[in-house]
């Protein structure tokens, strides 16, 4: 019987730099004295908030100054860094930074300020970076309920709102059932492989060409899709995103909507192409219908909407459409886009839920459209900077969201997808029209009562910075392109 | 250089465009906005006629022909275009012409637009018309040609529109457009059929190749017809519109809602003639086809007598001018019809600078009158603006063809030509060409005595102000006048006389078999002298129709009623037409507006997928149900539907 | 055991992550084994589940044919000592009860991984030892968080 060899930590070190650091602010955190929403509670929080985003950035720096091109696994071929994973690790990072920076000043006005939160935070990142790094069925799973149990938490982080609590509840019941299922199509997987290591898997199903592909397998990967479209809310599991992203508090609903996201397209994409390359003619199939539903989902869905927060998820929805086209066409051009999609996504929904989390009225958080009547005369730098967003969201150039939809088309139709490709144009379209329709509303409503404009700095920094970034994207696009680039070819074995 | 000729004034239409953009904000800053646009552009073109003179000098008199190529426009397959100039006599008399006449109207302009608030955006037009008509004149292939034609179509519509507040204005201009598009799409067929045939639209080869083609048969809608006789009644019909011959006349009239310089410039002198300076530079392909020039011909000399019998009657005084503008283009076309083309350039040349004059003198008349321009409401003014009364008088007297002046040459040798051509078109024009001389005669007197002479009918506040032009728009008309008075018997001999062969050096082209033009010079005594002899008949008729015996007119007209209205109504032209295309046209558009764009594609298209689009979206809403268990099943059914699809396809 | 060759790795749940820890064998020759002699092992259970569901059956099914059934309205009320019923037996839950059976569920999971571990210590050496001791540590953090935070107070 050998004996098991010490592990080579040192891949994994921003990992665990972020979990001791975790675990040492919750201790910090749980020794101070502080009482039952006293401002000594809330100075803890601010405290443990303003740590934690220097731990993330640490662990950014780490991230990217450790790791060098070539791809390293460790922990028994467990865990794998490759430029793809650098990639998304630090997309999550910032995009955890940032969710911790807007959202101090809503749970301090909301009274649920407590040092738990960032902690939260980070740990759903540790978990998060986790799911990206996976290379075996078992760290798949591990990093995504590390991160989904964070993410119940701070759903229902608002322990009095009835509405946070219930969506805390829906997406902890609805999750446990997409993890059995993924679980289910990890069991069937294995049966049919052998094995739950990614690289051996590929091996495996790489079957002489000529040779049915086993249907057992294909049934396990539908079930491993199907609990990875959940987190990502693809179409038919995405039921569960609007009442969670309308009842959880704003700056958790912001988290939601990037950083999970982002981290189970990574998982999704690195499943798909490093085991399930070789069938990938077969899962492009269900991947091409969840895709097509969602972008026509996410396009219908929302224009009845008048509460920003579901209309934001819908769109998240039609967004994670879009971004799957990238996935369906299964090439190293196809997930370039994907990428740099992605990229582009987090920026325009962070910015966007800054705005609406400057959304007050004498303090109370208002989330209707109608709300925004006005904002154009009231808070013109607000207007302005939703304005950018929204069209960014609706992917009009010069803007990033442009961009994005540009590199995922410019991928399909080069593959032969047309009507992919069309179908994507057309749902756009449609899409575009409740994004305008909000800039309609704040450019050419009158406002009966006005929005407050007192705004808080670390909200209106993040605000200022990803609209400046939306907005001159067009001019400096190289950096992101030719990580994506690389981040893309190191996943194909470049 | 003669690069910078044609560039020179869109430079100028360019920099005075930008100007009137600016918003000046004091009376102070319009005023040096306006006086620097009207620099520029006067400036402009004052360069570009020097120019323009000292090209004629080398090109027409000292015979250096040349064509410069400036850079490769399209290159497409068997198509090569290119933008250059072919400088020939044809084209450096025009330019000469276009630059002298076009300068004038803008010093004009600068005293006739004073009060105007728009100042920089008029003489932008005026120099961005000079620069079409310029590359229309200089063009070196078809389609650039066409180009310029098209360009100076543009400019026309703006300057009759410029004071687009009126109705009438807007809706002048639109019909000049209209009229002017039907005549170009013959043009455009008549280019394609040249490019079908000699598979360049390069004029040199074209030209050159002219003779070989002379029997070239086209096959169309499955019957045969000679190409070249198809193709140059196809460009034919294009000079009809641009050049306002009957048929494709009824624009003329109307553009005389534009201010008086535009019409001077654009409707008398330059864009008019447009037409007949294309068919004398395809003279070679005219030359080939006998039934071409026969149509050219006839409507010319119909053109000539029709125009001539509206002007008659005409009460304002710039209709008048204008018809009887019409009515000269009728001569220039028949004179080019009997193969004289020097003759038909000859009188452009004359008839530009007497009918430019003329209008203007008519601009200071009304500027004079505070804007009146019914001649009813004018007379006895002769004495208030003396210099006005003398320059209209050259002016007329030029028209009219009476010795020493201008018109007397040039419209002598085409009546002549007309004559000597010895064929029964020929015979048609010269006939009808005298009589329309008459009827030229006649009208220009009835003007000059309805306005100046007579008692003063208009009323005491319009009589006290009337006075003389300043000298910045009466020095235009010294220049045009000298110009109207010398220029015919100066040119008499380059251009049709003995010296025409070398003057011409090859522009244009007459075959052996039309000798209208050399006949001409042999014509008898009574030829020569008839279109003198009506001329002076017509003054004769006017002084006693509206000098002596005012009421005479009046008792003519009550005693033919139908005629006098026939004639007032300009023959009911623009009635038949309202009722044939007009009407129709709207019925149709109003039948598709409604019917097929409203109900059948705004129903099926934008507001249908609007209206399918929210009922989607509310069926969607629906489907949240807020139930965690609706949700859970939700996904239990997909993953089902997803599973079945794989195993039912393995099966 | 753990560490032998198991000709079938996947019929042992409670041993899955253990084992997955080390390179996992594709199972050799699954068909050439006959199912009945797979199968044979789990004979035992077969007969426990239905003696256990016999059993029950029967409680149930004898109780509804020999009991007498005539439910009234005196007989089906709460019993509060012959009163009346004064107000509604039922009362919020308290949650101490469910963060108890929380904890519990989380260290007794604890120690369920500390009995393989315990077995296998011999093979696993010191990066075996030191991994447990880690996992421990961390779950005694959120002791430590659990117990500050007064989720341990009964009162």
């Amino acid at each position: 019987m050998p004996t098991a060899e010490f592990p080579n930590l040192f891949p994994a070190l921003p990992e665990i730099f972020l979990l001791v650091a975790a675990m040492a602010l919750l201790m910090f955190g749980v020794f101070r004295k502080d009482d039952e929403a006293g401002p000594a509670r809330v100075r803890c929080s601010r405290i443990v908030a303003r740590l934690c985003i220097l731990a993330l950035l640490c662990a950014l720096i780490l991230v990217v100054t450790m790791n060098g091109s070539d791809r390293v696994t460790t922990f028994n071929g467990m865990f794998v860094v490759d430029r793809f994973a650098v990639y998304f690790k630090v997309l999550i990072l910032i995009s955890s930074a940032l969710s911790i920076l807007i959202a101090q000043d809503y749970l301090e006005v909301h009274r649920v300020a407590r040092f738990e939160f960032p902690v939260l935070v980070v740990l759903a990142s540790v978990g998060m970076m986790l799911m990206v790094s996976a290379n075996d069925l078992m760290a798949l799973y591990l990093g995504l309920e590390m991160q989904s149990l964070s993410l119940y938490i701070i759903a229902s982080f608002q322990r009095d709102d009835q509405r946070s609590v219930e969506a805390g509840l829906k997406y902890f019941v609805l999750s446990a059932l997409a993890s059995g299922m993924l679980l289910y199509g990890s069991s069937l997987i294995y049966g049919f492989t052998g094995t739950t290591s990614f690289d051996a898997m590929a091996g495996a199903l790489a079957a002489a060409p000529g040779e049915a592909v086993s249907l057992g397998a294909l049934i396990g990967i539908v079930f491993i899709l199907a609990g990875l479209a959940f987190k990502i809310s693809a179409v038919p599991f995405h039921m569960w995103t609007p009442d969670v992203y309308e009842g959880a508090p704003t700056p958790v609903t912001a988290f939601f909507a990037v950083a999970p996201k982002l981290a189970a397209i990574a998982l999704l994409l690195r499943v798909m192409m490093e085991p399930f390359g070789a069938l990938t003619v077969q899962w492009q199939q269900v991947i091409v219908f969840i895709s097509v539903a969602s972008m026509a989902l996410g396009a219908y869905a929302a224009i009845g909407q008048s509460n920003i927060k579901r209309l934001m998820a819908y769109s998240s929805i039609g967004h994670v459409g879009y971004a799957l086209i990238g996935l369906a066409v299964g090439n190293e051009a196809g997930v370039r886009g994907v990428l740099i999609y992605m990229a582009i996504y987090l920026f325009m929904n962070i910015g966007a839920f800054t705005c609406i989390l400057s959304m007050r009225r004498r303090g109370q958080m208002v989330v209707g459209i109608n709300d925004l009547a006005g904002v154009s005369k009231s808070n013109p730098m607000l207007a302005l900077a939703l304005a950018i967003f929204m069209f960014s969201l609706a992917g009009i150039p010069p803007l990033a969201g442009f961009f994005g939809k540009l590199y995922i088309f410019l991928a399909a139709v080069q593959a032969g997808y047309f009507t992919l490709a069309i179908i994507g144009v057309l749902t756009s379209v449609v899409g575009a029209f409740y994004y305008i329709r909000i800039v309609k509303v704040m450019y050419f409503d009158e406002a009966e009562e006005v929005l407050d404009r007192r705004m808080d700095r670390p909200t209106a920094l993040v605000m200022a910075a990803t609209g400046i970034l939306i907005a001159i994207f067009f001019i400096i696009p190289d950096p992101l392109l030719s990580q994506a680039q690389a981040a893309a070819q190191s996943l194909f074995g470049g | 250089m003669p690069v910078a000729i044609v560039l020179l004034p869109l430079l100028g239409a360019i920099v005075a465009g930008a100007l009137a953009f600016i918003d000046p904000g004091s009376r102070a800053a319009k005023a040096r906005i306006d006086k620097l646009a009207q620099a520029v552009t006067c400036g402009a073109l004052l360069i570009s006629m020097v120019l323009a003179i000292i090209t004629f000098n080398s090109v027409a008199i000292n015979g250096q022909t040349q064509t410069i190529t400036i850079l490769n426009w399209i290159s497409s397959g068997e198509l090569e275009i290119n933008w250059g100039l072919k400088l020939d006599t044809l084209s450096a008399v025009m330019m000469l012409v276009v630059t002298v006449v076009s300068a004038m109207v803008h010093i004009y302009s600068i005293g006739y637009m004073h009060h105007d608030p728009s100042i920089p955006r008029f003489m932008a037009y005026l120099n961005l018309f000079t620069f079409f008509m310029l590359v229309l004149v200089t063009a070196d292939n078809l389609v650039q040609l066409f180009l310029g034609w098209e360009g100076v179509g543009l400019s026309s519509y703006l300057l009759i529109g410029f004071w687009y507040d009126r109705p009438s204005a807007n809706a002048a201009a639109i019909k000049a457009f209209l009229v002017n598009r039907v005549g170009d799409f013959g043009f455009m067929l008549g280019i394609l059929g040249v490019f079908v045939l000699f598979g360049t639209v390069q004029l040199d080869p074209i030209l050159a190749g002219a003779a070989e083609h002379a029997d070239t048969v086209l096959n169309l809608f499955g019957g045969e017809a000679h190409a070249l006789t198809v193709i140059c009644i196809l460009l034919f019909i294009g000079a009809m519109g641009k050049s306002a011959q009957i048929g494709l006349h009824t624009w003329l009239p109307d553009a005389m809602e534009g201010p008086t310089p535009v019409s001077a410039l654009i409707h008398a002198a330059t864009m008019v003639t447009a037409g007949i300076f294309m068919v004398a530079r395809l003279s070679p392909l005219f030359e080939q086809s006998d039934i071409a020039l026969s149509v050219v011909t006839i409507i010319g000399a119909s053109t000539a007598i029709f125009a001539a019998t509206v002007g008659c009657v005409q009460n304002d005084i710039k209709r008048v001018i204008a018809y009887s503008t019409c009515s000269q283009l009728g001569y220039m076309f028949f004179a080019c019809g009997v193969s004289a083309y020097g003759a038909g350039i000859f009188h452009l040349m004359t008839h530009a600078f007497f009918k430019a004059l003329l209008f203007l003198g008519a601009g200071s008349v009304i500027h004079a009158m505070s804007d009146e321009q019914d001649m009813r409401k004018m007379g006895g003014l002769w004495r208030m603006i003396p210099v006005t009364y003398a320059l209209m008088w050259i002016g007329s007297l030029a028209l009219a063809g009476i010795w020493p002046f201008a018109g007397y040459y040039s419209k002598d040798i085409i009546l002549e030509a007309a004559y000597g051509a010895e064929t029964g078109v020929g015979q048609y024009a010269f006939w009808l060409g005298v009589a329309a001389a008459f009827l030229t005669a006649f009208y220009s007197w009835r003007l000059l005595l309805m306005t100046f002479h007579g008692k003063p009918r208009a009323d005491e506040p319009v009589l006290a102000r009337v006075h003389e032009s300043p000298m910045v728009m009466l020095v235009p008309l010294f220049v045009l006048a000298t110009g109207a008075l010398v220029a015919g018997f100066i040119g008499y001999d380059a251009f049709v006389g003995h010296e025409s062969g070398a003057f011409w050096n090859g522009a244009i082209t007459v075959l052996p078999g039309h000798p209208a033009l050399e006949r001409a010079h042999e014509s008898p005594t009574w030829v020569k002298l008839a279109p003198l002899a009506v001329g002076l008949a017509g003054i004769a008729t006017a002084y006693v129709m509206y000098f002596l015996k005012p009421d005479l007119p009046g008792r003519v007209a009550a005693a033919f009623p139908r005629v006098y209205r026939f004639v007032l109504n300009k023959w009911y032209f623009d009635e038949l037409y309202n009722a044939i295309f007009v009407r129709p046209a709207f019925v149709i558009g109003r039948s598709l507006w409604k019917g097929g764009d409203g109900a059948v594609i705004d129903g099926v298209g934008p507001d249908g997928i609007a209206t399918a689009t929210m009922g989607i979206a509310q069926a969607v809403r629906r489907v949240q149900s807020g139930y965690i268990y609706h949700y859970a099943f939700a996904m239990l059914i997909g993953i089902l539907v997803l599973v079945s699809w794989y195993v039912l396809r393995s099966v | 055991m753990v560490g032998t060759d198991d000709p079938a790795p996947a019929a042992r749940p409670s041993l899955w992550v253990a084992v997955a820890c080390f390179n996992s064998r594709p199972p050799v020759g699954r068909k050439g084994i006959a199912v009945e002699a797979f199968l044979s092992d789990y004979v035992p259970i077969f007969i426990f589940l239905a003696i256990a569901i016999a059993v029950a059956a029967m409680a149930i099914v004898a109780s509804y044919i020999v009991a007498p059934q005539n439910p009234d309205v005196d007989k089906v009320s709460a019993y509060e000592c012959g009163f009346d019923a004064f107000e509604d037996a039922r009362r919020q839950f308290d949650v101490r009860f469910y963060l108890v059976a929380i904890l519990f569920i989380i260290f007794d999971l604890e120690v369920a991984f500390l009995f393989p571990w315990a077995i296998s210590l011999g093979e696993i050496g010191m990066f075996g030892f030191w991994s447990m001791m880690v996992f421990l540590a961390i779950l005694t953090i959120g002791f430590i968080y659990e117990w500050r935070k007064g989720a341990l107070e009964w009162e």
